[in-house]
This record gives C-alpha cells, sequence and structure tokens, in this order.
C-alpha cells in the first residue's frame, strides 16, 4: 500500500512543479498565464493528491498486508477474500438504458422523458439487487 | 591523442562516409525535403533544412544501433537445434542501465537546444513594412495588399466543365528579397496557411489573427494548400505563391487595380455575424 | 409441494443442457472477468474489421489522382472521421480493457476484479455507446464528417448539421463513462486484490502497465467527457463555448489534446506491456532491467499529461519551447524500454514461434515510429510536417506497430489459456509476414508523401503533385495487409473445429508469471491452488527450480 501511496505522491508532486512551470513560463513568455493548460494541469494535481491522501490514510490504518510482505505464502491471506457477484442482468440493461438517455441528447427531449425513468429503475435495481429477495436482510 | 589504431578506424570511417555522400544527389543531401535548386526559397529554409538533415543522420544512428543490436541477438543468441538449458538469468546490469537512460537525455537536450534556437528565429516578427493579409474562407483565399489597398480573390479548384486549373488557382505575389509579414485569419472555421516549398505553415483560427514573417529569396511558382480539415471542398483550397522581381510584382498591383479591386475585403464578409462578439478579432 | 421443490434443487445440481438460448443469457449476464475480456476482445476486433475495410476503401480513392471511388467529399470526410473514431476509441481503447480484464486478476492471483457488476457495466456502456457514435452512418447526413478531432467550429452545426455528429458527441460520452470505470476498476483491483507475497515490485510487467495506463484513463477521459458535453451543449442546446469570439477553438484544441495524447499513450503502454510479457519467455530468461522498466513507464505516464501541444505547434498560440521539451524528454523513457526489451534478448536463448514473430515486428516498427516522432517533437520541423502523410505515417507506424502487432502477439501467446487450444503456427507464421510486409509497404512511402507536400484528410491530389506512384503502391500495400487477416481468420475456424486440447498448464514451456500456473483453459475462478510467490516469475520459479529467482531459491533450500 506504501509503495502505491508513493506513487500518487510522485504523480501530484510533479504535476504541481509542472504547473507552477507552465504558469511562470506562459507569464514571461507571452505576458500572461495560459489558462486553459494551467487548469488542466492544476486539476491533475488535486486528482493525484487527493488519491494519494486516500491511499496514504489506508496504509496507516492496515499496516503491511500479506501482499505487501516479500515472505508470505499464499495461506496468510484471507480465506474469504469477499463477495463477487456470479452475475446480473442489471448491467446490460443499465449500459442499454443509458445508450438511450445519451442518445436522447441528440435526437431530442421526447426520448429523454422515456429513458431516463428506465435508466433509473437500472440504477436502482443494480444497487439493491444484493439487498432484496433472497439476499434481503 | 587516441592511438594509432582508432585513428585509422576513425580516418577509414570519414573516408568512407565522404565516398557515400559524393554518391548522394542533391535530393538525398537534403534529406528529400523539397528544396528546389537555386538560391534558398525563404531566409529560414537553409536552417530548417540543415536541422533535418542532421537530426535524421543522429536518429539514424540511434535507429541503426537498435536494429543492429537486435539483429546481433536474434542471430547470435536463437536457441540451436538440440539445445536444452537455459541461458543466465540476468535480471539488470545497472551500468548499462545508467548508460542508456544518460545518452539519450544528453542527445535529447541537444536538439532541444537546436531547435530552440531555429524555430525562435523563424517565429522573430520582423517589423517590416509590407504587410499582406491572408483570410481563409470555405473554401478559398481572399489576399488583401494591405499597403497597396488592393485585393485578390478566389475560389476552390474544381474539376470538369467549371475546370480551375492549377494555372488559374487564386495567386498571391510578393516581390524577391522583401520582407514581408502575412497576417493570417479566417472567415468560418480552421484553416491553414501552407507552402510547401517554403518548409511552413500556419493555422488560420476565426476570430485571431496569427502571423507568420519571412523574406522570400528565390524567384517562382509556389504550390499553396490548405492544411487543415476545413470541411467538404478541403482538398481543392488550393492556391499559387509567385515570388517575382519588383516590375513584375507592380504590374500584377496595377492589373488588380485595373480589374476594380481597389480597397481591402474586410471582416464585414466573415460568416457567423450574426452572432454575440461578431466581428470581434482578437490580436 | 415440497418434493417437487426437492427434485427441482436436485435436478439443478446436475448441470443444465447448455442450449443456446442459455449460452446467450450466459454472455448476456456475465460478470466473470474473463467472459467481459473475450467480449472486449470479440467487439473491438469486430470493430478493428469495419475500421479497416474504411481504410481500404480510403486508399482505394488514393491509389491515383482525380479518383471517385468515394462518391462525395463529404462521404470521404465521414469515412476517414469514423476510421480515426472507430481504430483509436473503439477498436484499440476497449483492447487495452480486453486484455486487461482476461489477464490482469489471473496475475496477481485474484479470482475477479474489485467490482464485477461495474465491469461488465464498462462493456455495455462501450458496446451501447460506440454503436451510438458509429450510428449516424444510418442517418440521412450520414455520420460525423469533421476529423476524429472535432475541430471546433468546423463541428459544429453552423458547418456541420446533421445528427451524425451529435450521435457522434454523446455515443462517445457514454463509451468514455466506459472506459473510466474500467479504470477505476483495474487500479482497485491491483491494490487491493494482490495474492499474498505479490508485492507492487513483483507484478508481471504486464499489470505494472495495466495500473499505470489505468491511471491515465483517470487523468485524461474526464476531460474529454467535459469538452464532449460543452461541444453538444454547443451543438444541440445553443451554448456558446466554443464560439470563436471567445477563443472557441483554442479551447477545444486545448481539452482534446489533453485527453489526446494521454490517450495514446493508453494505447501503447498495455501493449508494451504484452510484449514485456512475451519476449522473455521466447528468450528463456527474465525482462531485463525490470525496476527501471517500471520506472519509464510511470515517468512516462507522468510526461504524456504534460505535451499535449505538440499537436498544436502551428497554431500559434502555445508555449513552443515548454511542450518541444516535454516531448523530446519523453522520448528518453521510451528509449529505456526499448533497450530493456533489446537487453532481454541479449544473451538469450531465442526461439521464433508466432508470439516471438509479432513480437519482433512490433520492435521493428516501432523503433522507427519513435524515431519520426522525435522529428515531429520539433516545431522547426514540424511546421513543414504537420498535418501531412508523414503524420499519418507517423502515427501508423507507432499505433499499428503497437497495438495490432502486440495484439496478435498477445491473441498467439495466450490462446491456450482462453480456449484451451493452440493456435496454428504456420498460419501464425504466414499470416505475420504478410502483415510485416503489408503494413511496412502502405505505410512507410507515406513518410516521403508527407515530406513532398501531400496533405491529411485530402480527398484527391492533383496530377502534377506527383504522388501518384507512391499511393499507388501504399495501396497495393494496403491490400495485402487485408489479406493477411485471412489466414487469421482460417486459423481461428480450424483451431475451434479441430484444434488439439491443451493438456499443460504451461504449454509454451517458459511462461513466468501466475496464468502459467493454472489450468488452459482458465478455471472459473482462476485458481485451484496458488504456488508461493517469491519473484516476478513466480511459475518459472515453480517448473524450473534449479533456475529460479533467488529469494525463490534460497526460500525452497530452507525447506
Amino acid at each position: 500500500m506504501k509503495t502505491n501511496a508513493k506513487l500518487f505522491l510522485l504523480l501530484t508532486a510533479f504535476y504541481l512543479v509542472d504547473a507552477i512551470a507552465y504558469a511562470l513560463y506562459g507569464y514571461y513568455a507571452n505576458g500572461k498565464v495560459e489558462i486553459i493548460g494551467t487548469a488542466a494541469i492544476g486539476m491533475l494535481v488535486f486528482l493525484a493528491g487527493f488519491i494519494y491522501f486516500y491511499i496514504n490514510k489506508t496504509a496507516n490504518h492496515t499496516g503491511v498486508l500479506p501482499e505487501d510482505r516479500l515472505d508470505a505464502n499464499i495461506e496468510d491471506g484471507d480465506a474469504e477474500i469477499g463477495f463477487f457477484s456470479p452475475w446480473s442482468w442489471w448491467p446490460l440493461a443499465l449500459g442499454f438504458f443509458a445508450s438511450i438517455v445519451f442518445a436522447s441528447l441528440a435526437v431530442g427531449w421526447w426520448l429523454t422523458f422515456v429513458s431516463v425513468p428506465l435508466a433509473l429503475v437500472a440504477v436502482i435495481g443494480l444497487v439493491f439487487e444484493y439487498s432484496r429477495g433472497q439476499h434481503a436482510h | 591523442m587516441l592511438p594509432k589504431r582508432q585513428l585509422k578506424w576513425a580516418g577509414v570511417a570519414a573516408a568512407a562516409s565522404t565516398l557515400l555522400l559524393t554518391g548522394c544527389s542533391q535530393q538525398e543531401l537534403n534529406g528529400y525535403m523539397p528544396v528546389p535548386s537555386g538560391e534558398p526559397v525563404t531566409n529560414h529554409t537553409s536552417s530548417i533544412v540543415g536541422l533535418w538533415v542532421t537530426s535524421w543522420i543522429v536518429l539514424l544512428a540511434v535507429g541503426i544501433i537498435s536494429w543492429g543490436l537486435m539483429a546481433w541477438a536474434l542471430i547470435v543468441y536463437r536457441r540451436r537445434k538440440g539445445e536444452t538449458g537455459l541461458p543466465a538469468q540476468l535480471r539488470y546490469n545497472m551500468p548499462i542501465e545508467t548508460l542508456f537512460t544518460v545518452v539519450p537525455f544528453i542527445i535529447t537536450v541537444g536538439f532541444f537546444a537546436f531547435t530552440a534556437k531555429t524555430m525562435t528565429a523563424i517565429e522573430q516578427p520582423n517589423h517590416a513594412d509590407r504587410i499582406v493579409q491572408v483570410i481563409g474562407k470555405q473554401w478559398s483565399w481572399d489576399f488583401n495588399y494591405t499597403n497597396e489597398n488592393t485585393y485578390d480573390s478566389g475560389v476552390q479548384y474544381q474539376d470538369g466543365a467549371n475546370a480551375k486549373t492549377e494555372a488559374t488557382l487564386p495567386t498571391l505575389y510578393l516581390e524577391k528579397d522583401v520582407p514581408v509579414e502575412i497576417d493570417l485569419t479566417s472567415r468560418d472555421v480552421i484553416h491553414s496557411f501552407w507552402v510547401v516549398d517554403f518548409l511552413y505553415k500556419k493555422d488560420m483560427f476565426p476570430g485571431r489573427v496569427n502571423r507568420i514573417y519571412f523574406t522570400p529569396t528565390r524567384s517562382g511558382t509556389y504550390m499553396g494548400k490548405c492544411a487543415e480539415l476545413c470541411g467538404e471542398f478541403h482538398s481543392a483550397m488550393l492556391f499559387n505563391l509567385k515570388v517575382v522581381d519588383k516590375a513584375a510584382y507592380e504590374a500584377h498591383i496595377a492589373a488588380l487595380k485595373a480589374a476594380g479591386n481597389v480597397g481591402q475585403l474586410g471582416y464585414d464578409l466573415n460568416r457567423m455575424s450574426t452572432l454575440p462578439g461578431k466581428n470581434a478579432i482578437n490580436n | 409441494m415440497a418434493t417437487a421443490t426437492a427434485t427441482a434443487s436436485a435436478s439443478s445440481v446436475i448441470a443444465k443442457r447448455k442450449t443456446k438460448g442459455r449460452i446467450l443469457v450466459d454472455w448476456l449476464t456475465t460478470t466473470d472477468h474473463k467472459k467481459i475480456g473475450y467480449l472486449y476482445l470479440i467487439t473491438s476486433f469486430s470493430y478493428f474489421i469495419v475500421g479497416g475495410i474504411m481504410a481500404l476503401i480510403i486508399r482505394a480513392q488514393l491509389a491515383l489522382p482525380g479518383l471517385s471511388v468515394v462518391a462525395t467529399h463529404e462521404q470521404y470526410n465521414q469515412l476517414f472521421t469514423m476510421h480515426g473514431t472507430i481504430m483509436l476509441l473503439m477498436f484499440a481503447t476497449p483492447l487495452f480493457a480486453a486484455f486487461a480484464n482476461i489477464l490482469m486478476p489471473v496475475q496477481i492471483g485474484a479470482p475477479d476484479v474489485a467490482f464485477p457488476r461495474l465491469n461488465a457495466i464498462a462493456y455495455w456502456f462501450y458496446f451501447f455507446g460506440s454503436f451510438a457514435a458509429v450510428s449516424g452512418y444510418f442517418t440521412p447526413q450520414g455520420a460525423a464528417g469533421f476529423g476524429w478531432f472535432a475541430y471546433q467550429p468546423l463541428a459544429n452545426t453552423t458547418y456541420t448539421p446533421g445528427i451524425g455528429g451529435d450521435l457522434w458527441v454523446f455515443g462517445l460520452a457514454l463509451s468514455g463513462f466506459g472506459t473510466i470505470m474500467g479504470g477505476v476498476n483495474f487500479i482497485t483491483t491491483i491494490l487491493t486484490m494482490r495474492a499474498p507475497g505479490m508485492t507492487m515490485f513483483r507484478l508481471p510487467i504486464f499489470t505494472w502497465n495495466t495500473l499505470v495506463t489505468s491511471i491515465l484513463i483517470i487523468m485524461c477521459f474526464p476531460p474529454l467527457a467535459a469538452a464532449l458535453f460543452a461541444m453538444g451543449a454547443d451543438r444541440r442546446f445553443g451554448a456558446h463555448l466554443f464560439d470563436p469570439a471567445n477563443g472557441g477553438p483554442m479551447l477545444w484544441q486545448h481539452l482534446f489534446w489533453f485527453f489526446g495524447h494521454p490517450e495514446v499513450y493508453i494505447l501503447a503502454l498495455p501493449f508494451f506491456g504484452i510484449i514485456s510479457e512475451i519476449l522473455p519467455v521466447f528468450s528463456r530468461k527474465p525482462i531485463f532491467g525490470y525496476k527501471t522498466l517500471v520506472y519509464a513507464t510511470i515517468a512516462i505516464a507522468a510526461l504524456s499529461m504534460t505535451v499535449w501541444a505538440h499537436h498544436m505547434y502551428v497554431t500559434g498560440d502555445v508555449l513552443l519551447p515548454f511542450f518541444a521539451l516535454t516531448t523530446m524528454l519523453i522520448a528518453v523513457p521510451t528509449g529505456v524500454k526499448v533497450f530493456n526489451w533489446i537487453g532481454t534478448l541479449w544473451r538469450g536463448s531465442i526461439t521464433f514461434e508466432t508470439p516471438m514473430l509479432f513480437s519482433l515486428g512490433f520492435l521493428t516498427t516501432f523503433i522507427f515510429g519513435g524515431l519520426t516522432g522525435v522529428i515531429l517533437a520539433s516545431p522547426a520541423l514540424d511546421y513543414s510536417l504537420s498535418d501531412s502523410y508523414f503524420v499519418v505515417a507517423h502515427f501508423h507506424y507507432v499505433i499499428f506497430g503497437t497495438v495490432v502487432f502486440a495484439m496478435f502477439a498477445g491473441i498467439f501467446f495466450w490462446y491456450p489459456k482462453m480456449t484451451g487450444k493452440m493456435l496454428n503456427e504456420k498460419l501464425g507464421k504466414i499470416q505475420f509476414w504478410l502483415l510485416f510486409i503489408g503494413f511496412h509497404t502502405t505505410f512507410l512511402l507515406q513518410h516521403w508523401l508527407g515530406v513532398m507536400g501531400m496533405p491529411r484528410r485530402y480527398y484527391s491530389y492533383l496530377a502534377s503533385d506527383g504522388f501518384g506512384n507512391l499511393n499507388m503502391i501504399s495501396t497495393i500495400g494496403s491490400m495485402i495487409l487485408a489479406l493477411s487477416m485471412i489466414p487469421f481468420f482460417w486459423n481461428v475456424y480450424i483451431t475451434a473445429k479441430k484444434g488439439q486440447k491443451v493438456t499443460v498448464n504451461d504449454p509454451w514451456g517458459y511462461g513466468r508469471s501466475l496464468e502459467w500456473a493454472t489450468a488452459s483453459p482458465f478455471p472459473r475462478h482462476n485458481f485451484t491452488s496458488i504456488p508461493r510467490v517469491r519473484s516476478e516469475s513466480p511459475a518459472f520459479d515453480l517448473n524450473h527450480p534449479e533456475f529460479a529467482a533467488p529469494e525463490a531459491k534460497a526460500e525452497s533450500k530452507k525447506g
């Protein structure tokens, strides 16, 4: 985990330097900061920094995991990794209805009124799939 | 001083390359860049061609080393028939890895230095008195000769009944050895002003003026093309550029004026003129 | 009633008969990363064929000056626009998702990806989004015809009305969201689901490249989505975001290329990873310079977000020296990778099976594409070459050379893992040579065409231009390239019909990463047992203990 945090820290630092260099260079070369590129690289600083912050926090919280130990054996890991959905209709439904929603932005508002509720049904169905029916708790 | 043996090899290499180069045609010596014979076409072309040729020599050397090493490895280290076992499982070699990181870095920085020099010289304003405004439109060119208050205009190249052949394309006239500034803009979508033999192009944006600075130094007729997709007849947006002496230039200007092209084709002809900020041209 | 349900549950334990309907439902509802990977592979390969046919039509149109193979200029514009869009966003990017899905979880010893249903959603977004974008062809005014980079204001409704452009925008936006979801999924999987002992610096290079590519995706696809929505707002809802009076054209170019340049590294890096898997196996030694390869890949990704305006040198409004420097710098880590690959071959024991042939074809081609890239990195030289066939030749060398050659290398290499059968070697070699010769015949001469002054996206050219001979040879090359697909399809067909089933985990004999330590084809949840991981080559350490990595040997000596 720590290695991953370092990776994103590296990216954050690099883009910070780059954003400042780009802004200053634009200012001294052309008299004005090139705002589009500066903003774009600046956003990268926030993206990488945010991910670094979260992974770092998680790394501190979990300590050294079996996958990060050089001498770990397979049996050192958790026997139960998690729940993996065996199959589901909802991804297909969501994909299809979302495509109608996006196409309706191209085709016309009438289609939006039809497709958005259907897509909402698909989203809700997807989210609650393993909390209802057989899986209700 | 290098030992005698190495000097001898250096001498052989130098002799071999000289021999090889004398076998090269003028075309090859320019690295196949379009360089017409005679004087350089503009005051920038020789530096561009020089940079091109030098870059290719260095890059091809890098390429030959890479392909050569690859070929060597494939031939010498191929698994022979009946061979068993495995080679040494070498995972890294820091000196070599450092070498092939540092050497390309140095080559790259060197290449950047030469490039920076050339491109700064090309983009340097020349404070020319002669200014020609070239305005692109779908799908041809308007030339405003600002100093002489005359203009020329064109339509796209067409085949068939209304054939506009190469000879009748819109032609921009420039005077030989006179520094000129060309102001580029567009009436509608992005176009690009490309004269192949000038080894230069620049985009023409609606709402903005781009400027190019050079001195044409060779008489001749040069082909010009639009180099940015601008719609259906992008490939028909061709023009000629003629570099002529003073007399021919003034004759052409006089002919334009005689044909009634007095004044300038201004921005009021731009399209999308009903939109907010309609004729705003940002400098 | 109780007996009926008891009987019902008893019969469900016995395998249901696999009717065609059941197989279809299985594929439509799958959340298994491998099946999703196969879906991506089949869909993207189909788009490859569609885009390839478009390319053949383009080449036919350009074979001689003044031809009218394509009826109108507008149709031609639509052809190259959709060819570019399809190849880049519907073939090559989803192909990364295909290989990453099929392989990455197995290579890290995980049973699936972190979010299986999200994985499926990403695929269906790609499937339906791409279909929407291409469906412009079913409308009267045709598909989008403003170039795959959709420069404003050509791409707004004043100059390109027609619903084809709108469908293009929103279809790509949806597909892009699918890609982002895939990226998030892969990063999470690699960060959290590695097997014990599989530290970051023991990951196979393909997995490292998948991680870095996914980071690139989450950095550059959101700006694309934003730009596409802005363009959609301009086209459909009367916005003036890209109005020329507001500096709109430049804004679009910055936003698009901020996405567009990292996109080409997204296309390149996973396939570099595939090559890094194949070269060691057929050289019978580990990948040379593992750590520097990883650092070079990270450097390439970091730098690639800072070079975008090298696509805009001729606009006259970018900081030329800044972008020239960063673009040239990116050549350094790329060169490091190339030399590391050559180092893998060096002092190896090399055999030339089909995956190796394709990998070597990639290496040869990519080196040249990289060299022309350094030329284009220089604004002084780019002024004459931008928007000419030199650029077309360059990017086909790097993209086709990387994506297509590495794709076939990967397909041949991992076919036993995916299907349990090996593809025919002889047909593979015939395909390779036809592809190699066809590709170079098509694209090598285009460098000369560009230098001579042939612009790209031109419907035709004048006889007096003197481009005719080179174009004719290029067109013939494209036909040879097309022919090379025939042995491939024949190979797939006869392997399916009467290919011999593979019984061993490692049919190539010298596989290194974890997928070669499990059955061929993959079991449903990837492993019945995972070997101990002590190096980046755990399967190799298991199968060739005398030549295992030092940490693995030390461990087995201890007992």
